[in-house]
């Protein structure tokens, strides 16, 4: 049993960089559950769960903003949920070590991207017709440029089974990998970086749900360490989804390179070495 | 287009920018309700047992049959830590259903858009059977 005071706080902590981030609060609350001794399966269960909570604490913010886009997100979800059953499905039958070696590849791809694109400064582009009929377009009023910003959503039909495999890797690790979902709404469809982990935001909280029913059925939610978990989730998560509103773009993504990197190389060395 | 227009003459918010506002006052509540409950009941339980672990599972049930057992056992009167905890985890996997729920209506009902009617009917089908699973 792992104690409250080493729970509490590291799932506080896990909430933050969650919400300030987009990518939810499973990338550091598994590795951190499992070097506390939390058996990795129950790990991505709990992670998963608590993973609902960061990202409807923060998308509730975002959206009252004006900030995420419902229709690119509920669009999205159509395929990310599914996702999350086939990969909860895969980790109930899966053996530990490929699971961490997994998570730090994911890690360690989202970082690899993030490095490539890190430079790139966000620019509107055409619109196919895909795109046009699915209603992918919006504007929001950015706080940090100090105005109001028009984008039209492209490659919908690529972003589409992409987000299959966002969904999966969510499912299968417990993670909202809203690393992955972002990277796809930012190169594949064109969204600008503050409405694509907004709307990834949205969308990892309906996929989570998918993904904490599989476990939850197989009795994987165990309620002693989900409930302080979710707990300091939320409260890190609100104190996150502060700070990003007030930051700009380029910050964020350099937060992003740092985290992601020390956390791939350490799953990675762990899974290998067994 | 309608989204593009957020706000009218006296401020109200029209269209999708009141969906927004929908969409994130129900995300808001259902997980204040649900942190509310889990911190509730940790804490009646740190009073009643002096500790703070908390060591039992929930097994083999789906969403559903959870929820109808929490409601059972507060109904017979024997409310305790453990069904305001567990009830927290019944609402924290609700909301997002909820969010799909009410998003689906307001598509249908105040927006007219079908086409976002059925994405979401599809997304709440999926979902409903995923919390319908054995």
């Amino acid at each position: 049993m792992v104690p409250f005071y080493l729970l509490f706080p590291v799932s506080i902590l896990a909430g933050f960089v969650g919400a300030m981030s987009g990518m939810g609060g499973g990338i550091i609350l598994i590795p951190a559950l499992t070097l506390l001794g939390v058996d990795i399966k129950h790990a991505i269960a709990i992670s998963i769960l608590s993973v609902i909570a960061t990202s409807s604490g923060s998308a509730s913010a975002y959206v009252r903003d004006h900030i995420t886009n419902l229709k690119v997100g509920m669009f999205l979800e159509m395929f990310t949920i599914v996702g999350a059953l086939a990969g909860a499905a895969v980790t109930l039958v899966s053996s530990p070590r490929p699971l961490y070696i997994a998570f730090g590849c994911v890690l360690l791809g989202s970082w690899l991207a993030l490095l490539i694109v890190g430079h790139d400064t966000w620019h509107s582009g055409e619109q196919d017709s895909v795109s046009r009929w699915l209603e992918l377009e919006g504007s929001y009023h950015d706080v940090a440029h100090g105005g109001v910003i028009e984008y039209r959503a492209r490659r919908a039909y690529f972003g589409a089974p992409l987000m299959f495999g966002a969904g999966m890797i969510a499912g299968l690790l417990g993670i909202g990998a809203g690393a992955v979902k972002v990277l796809i709404h930012d190169l594949v469809m064109g969204l600008p970086p503050k409405v694509s982990t907004t709307t990834s935001n949205l969308i990892i909280g309906v996929t989570a749900l998918a993904g904490t029913s599989v476990y939850l059925v197989h009795g994987m939610i165990d309620p002693g360490l989900a409930a302080p978990v979710v707990v300091g989730v939320v409260a890190g998560a609100f104190l996150g989804t502060r700070v990003l509103v007030r930051i700009s773009n380029q910050s964020v993504r350099k937060f992003f390179l740092i985290i992601l990197i020390a956390l791939a190389l350490e799953m990675i060395f762990r899974g290998i070495r067994g | 287009m309608a989204r593009d227009l957020q706000v009218t003459a006296t401020g109200e918010p029209v269209g999708q920018a009141k969906m927004d506002l929908l969409v994130g006052y129900l995300l808001l509540a259902g997980v204040v309700l649900s942190l509310a409950l889990i911190v509730v009941g940790l804490t009646w339980r740190v009073i009643l047992t002096g500790h703070f672990s908390l060591d039992y599972k929930i097994s083999g049930m789906n969403l559903f049959e959870f929820v109808v057992l929490e409601i059972r056992t507060a109904i017979s009167g024997q409310l305790r830590p453990r069904t305001l905890i567990d009830g927290g985890i019944a609402v924290l996997m609700l909301t997002p259903y909820v969010r799909v729920l009410a998003s689906m209506f307001y598509f249908m009902i105040a927006l007219k858009n079908w086409k976002y009617t059925l994405f979401t009917g599809i997304v709440l089908g999926v979902l409903t059977f995923s919390l319908f699973l054995r």
